[in-house]
């Protein structure tokens, strides 16, 4: 079943020259987590705020288990939405102490049910015995918990997680995604998690929706992103590729790399670019080359060596950890991929 | 960490690292209804400045004439050198002392902050009677001192006149501009100065090229506030004779009822104060660079090595010419009045003259106004903080023009307007009330926008996803968060409203007496020791509010 469908939505400010959302659609499934990802002012904390009835979208629909909550015609203020939301800053209330916080969105309960569902997401997030706590002498870990049991205690519709993990220090950041990833997945929530960081939208999502000023670029799973990436940027984005400029031939692309013999759905002679991360590339020592090593960093598992090709493009690629060689070496490289990579028309071109 | 958000400062001073990061507007459908009464709140508060204006501008040609040939002219030459001396002068001690206690090693500078800040506690004629007892060329106490003590007459300074109304009004207004230069002082990063020392500056050079300057916005906002204080003025000149626009208004209307007279000349004061109020509020808006940040440390102390003892006399005279001085003298003053049988009876008479009548009387006025200004306030702060717009930001500011409005001209609009518009009140101590509230509404505004400020917006969104209505949040979240910030604006409220002379004095029903009034009438009848049990509880009374008003600023921790 769909539980969130999201259609043309549109959202402009006064003062902005483009749209802070421009033309979004989605859907979130039963149980599903959607990582909505983006660089900061892309628009993906706008949509959230839209959804849950924050804002007020100026063209587009929502729908929330099929009923409609925003539209020209219709807007459904947030109280009567029935969603969940996660605050960036938890937005604890400081006045309740965690239990009363937890209980504030439980008011129609009748009081007995509404304890025991307290007591249960108490449990459930591991705060019992600090339920009679006040927000100020909690840690920053157990605030976010008392945040994710308030949202989710009345049983929402949907969750929304606006960067709900950015006020934590790294280590915790890891360790909290994975509790919280684990006990959404336990209580089968319909979740939208809007973060800026890849690495945490890809452990996360079930699918990603990458965002870009305001439009969704792809949205799929996380393999399909970064494998398929739909446009340059977000194979830059997401994969931290770069870009070598090639010509389409029959026998396949030419780039200064070599031949990518690989088809592709273009016209002979167009101009294209193809995305390479450091682990599509290989390079040899090589007295003429095509290029050379100007920097060398040892990762332990490997070297990241960063090349500089004749043409003025650097580039980044592996090597096993005993493959050291001195910087100022002149290198001959090549695209040694072994899948397809993601080609896309050169617009600087035409 | 929650800071508490400071009151005696502008609003900008206290915005500090936890505050929340600002956030695009939401823009949920206009609330009309709380649109609607926050105008009605900036209409209640605009029609005395629009009333007189109308009053000014349709008074007679010849009426204008008259005052355009004379009056005017003196009078304004008056009133600017006296508010550019006093803005000076308490820039000048203000910046100073602040300096001192928080940027030196100056011994005692703890308490020194407290005897600088307290100041406020009294009202600046009651320092003036003090002073004038003291110093008046003809039976002032330190001249017949002088006199017996060498055995002929000594000249010693008037305090009469310019000089006088001038020095007194710089020694009760320099706090202000203390308080907030040292809160200044104190937010400022340590890296600022330490930059300028690694660039090449002097440490001299570095507080006059980088510290002071980047302190400017705020002081010039202080300064601003502190001349339209003096504009308002009229206890303290009208003591010491030196005639300026307040007191000429107050002359027209209680003396000469001359009300076309004093409609020009107010017309003229209040467009003086509203250039001030507008350029006050433009700098506030952009004084925003002394904000403390997650990185900030104290910066270094200078050691100021053998000028210590030069500049700890000179904070101990500053003390105690504003502190010291009129508390001891006052205290002094009572001690005589409850020990001379004839002068107890006059101040403990029972019944609607007797003392604690007074003090009942400023109490519950001070307290009502206080109350009814912090609440009109609420629409209006919001309105907008939570739905900034042109509309409402145009509201906000137009809240603000109490400042500009010093209480004869309040007094008379007020006049002129109940006696037209609704009668039942003339004659009663609410149209005080009514004057109180429209001239310290600012402070209110300024307080709630400020408590409100600091409250982080996704509180109420996360009560509106729990399923409450904009009205429910507000009353279940928003206000016991902002309460302690809403008590303090009302503090500030009573406290000046408790001060306010001028106003009191010309709309009070016959007979009714607060402590103001009281110590007004009996200082100006010669009865100084009679005035002084009433001018030290009006006194104490203030002090009070304002000790725990210092109590939330981070100076006083």
């Amino acid at each position: 079943m769909t539980r969130l469908s999201v259609t043309h939505l549109i959202k402009r400010y006064p003062q902005a020259a483009l749209p802070a959302v421009q033309d979004v659609s989605f859907e979130v499934e039963d149980g599903e987590i959607l990582a909505l990802v983006g660089p900061s002012g892309c628009g993906k904390t706008t949509t959230l705020r839209l959804i849950a009835g924050l804002e007020r979208p100026d063209a587009g629909s929502i729908c929330l288990n099929g009923q409609e909550v925003a539209s020209d015609t219709r807007f459904i203020p947030p109280e009567q939405r029935g969603v969940g939301m996660v605050f960036q800053d938890h937005a604890l209330f400081p006045h309740l102490n965690a239990h009363d916080n937890i209980a504030f969105g439980l008011r129609r309960w009748r009081p007995a049910e509404a304890r025991q569902v307290v007591d249960d997401m108490l449990k459930l997030v591991g705060l019992a015995p600090l339920a009679r706590r006040f927000p100020h002498t909690l840690s920053g870990g157990e605030r976010q918990r008392v945040a994710l049991a308030r949202a989710l205690a009345p049983r929402p519709v949907l969750v929304l997680m606006d960067e709900p993990f950015s006020s934590l220090d790294t280590d915790l950041r890891l360790e909290m995604r994975e509790q919280v990833r684990s006990l959404l997945k336990t209580m089968q929530a319909s979740v939208v998690f809007v973060t800026h960081d890849q690495e945490e939208a890809m452990y996360m999502g079930d699918r990603l929706g990458v965002f870009k000023s305001g439009s969704l670029e792809q949205i799929g799973t996380p393999e399909q992103i970064y494998q398929t990436s739909a446009t340059r940027f977000v194979a830059e984005f997401m994969g931290n590729s770069s870009f070598v400029a090639g010509e389409v031939t029959p026998a396949g692309i030419w780039t200064e790399l070599g031949l990518l013999s690989q088809a592709v759905d273009l016209p002979a002679a167009a101009a294209v670019e193809v995305a390479v991360r450091a682990d599509d590339i290989d390079f040899q020592p090589h007295p003429v080359g095509n290029g050379v090593i100007i920097d060398r960093s040892f990762r332990g598992m490997h070297n990241l060596y960063r090349l500089r090709l004749d043409s003025g493009l650097e580039l980044r690629a592996f090597k096993e950890h005993t493959t050291i060689l001195p910087v100022g070496e002149r290198v001959h490289a090549r695209i040694n991929a072994g899948h397809p990579l993601c080609v896309f028309p050169d617009t600087a071109k035409g | 960490m929650k800071r508490g958000n400071s009151l005696i400062l502008p609003a900008w001073l206290s915005r500090r690292f936890d505050a929340h990061p600002v956030r695009r507007p939401a823009r949920l459908p206009l609330p009309v209804p709380l649109a609607g009464v926050a105008g009605l709140v900036a209409l209640f508060v605009a029609i005395p400045v629009v009333y007189i204006f109308l009053r000014a501008a349709g008074a007679d040609l010849d009426d204008w004439q008259r005052l355009l040939q004379a009056r005017i002219w003196s009078l304004l030459g008056n009133t600017l050198l006296l508010v550019a001396a006093v803005t000076g002068g308490a820039l000048v001690i203000g910046v100073s002392m602040a300096w001192l206690t928080e940027r030196t090693d100056l011994p005692g500078r703890k308490v020194l902050r407290w005897m600088f800040a307290m100041p406020l506690a009294i009202p600046a004629y009651i320092g003036g009677i003090v002073h004038l007892a003291l110093l008046r060329p003809r039976g002032g106490l330190l001249p017949q001192m002088l006199e017996s003590l060498f055995g002929q007459p000594v000249l010693t300074p008037s305090p009469l006149g310019f000089l006088g109304a001038a020095f007194i009004l710089t020694l009760f207004t320099f706090p202000y501009v203390y308080l907030l230069s040292a809160a200044a002082f104190r937010s400022q990063h340590a890296s600022l100065e330490e930059a300028a020392r690694t660039l090449g500056c002097k440490s001299w050079q570095a507080v006059l090229f980088v510290t002071l300057p980047a302190l400017r916005p705020g002081l010039l906002a202080g300064a601003l506030l502190v001349a339209l204080d003096i504009l308002a003025e009229y206890g303290t000149v009208a003591l010491l004779r030196y005639e300026t626009f307040s007191s000429a208004i107050f002359v027209q209307l209680s003396g000469r009822y001359d009300r076309s007279a004093a409609s020009v000349l107010s017309g003229v004061l209040v467009a003086l104060a509203m250039i001030i109020l507008w350029t006050e509020l433009r700098v506030q808006g952009q004084a925003r660079f002394t904000q403390m940040d997650g990185s900030w440390r104290p910066a270094p102390l200078t050691a100021l090595g053998r000028w210590r003892f030069p500049m700890l006399t000179l904070a101990l005279s500053v003390v105690f010419a504003s502190l010291l001085v009129p508390v001891g003298v006052l205290l002094a003053w009572s001690v005589v009045a409850l020990l001379d049988p004839q002068t107890l009876q006059e101040v403990v008479r029972t019944g609607s003259r007797g003392f604690l009548s007074f003090a009942l009387n400023s109490l519950w006025t001070s307290a009502l106004a206080a109350l009814v200004a912090v609440t009109l306030s609420l629409p209006v702060a919001v309105f907008s903080v939570r739905h900034p717009s042109r509309i409402s930001r145009f509201v906000a500011r137009f809240c603000q023009v109490g400042y500009a409005i010093p209480g004869v001209v309040i007094a008379l609009s007020l006049v002129l307007l109940v006696n037209r518009a609704a009668p039942v009140l003339y004659g009663t101590p609410f149209v005080v009330v009514i004057a109180y509230v429209l001239r310290h509404m600012p402070q209110a505004v300024r307080a709630s926008e400020a408590a409100l400020n600091q409250l982080s917006p996704a509180l109420e969104e996360a009560a509106r996803i729990s399923g409450r209505t904009a009205l429910q949040a507000f009353r279940q979240v928003t206000l016991p968060l902002i309460l302690p910030g809403l008590l303090a604006g009302g503090a500030l409220v009573f406290l000046t409203s408790l001060k306010e002379l001028p106003a009191t004095l010309l709309l009070r029903p016959a007979g009714f007496d607060t402590l103001a009034v009281r110590v007004w009438v009996w200082a100006a009848d010669g009865f100084d020791a009679q005035a002084a049990p009433a001018a030290l509880l009006l006194v104490l009374a203030s002090a009070t509010p304002l000790f725990f008003l210092l109590r939330r600023e981070q100076l006083f921790k």
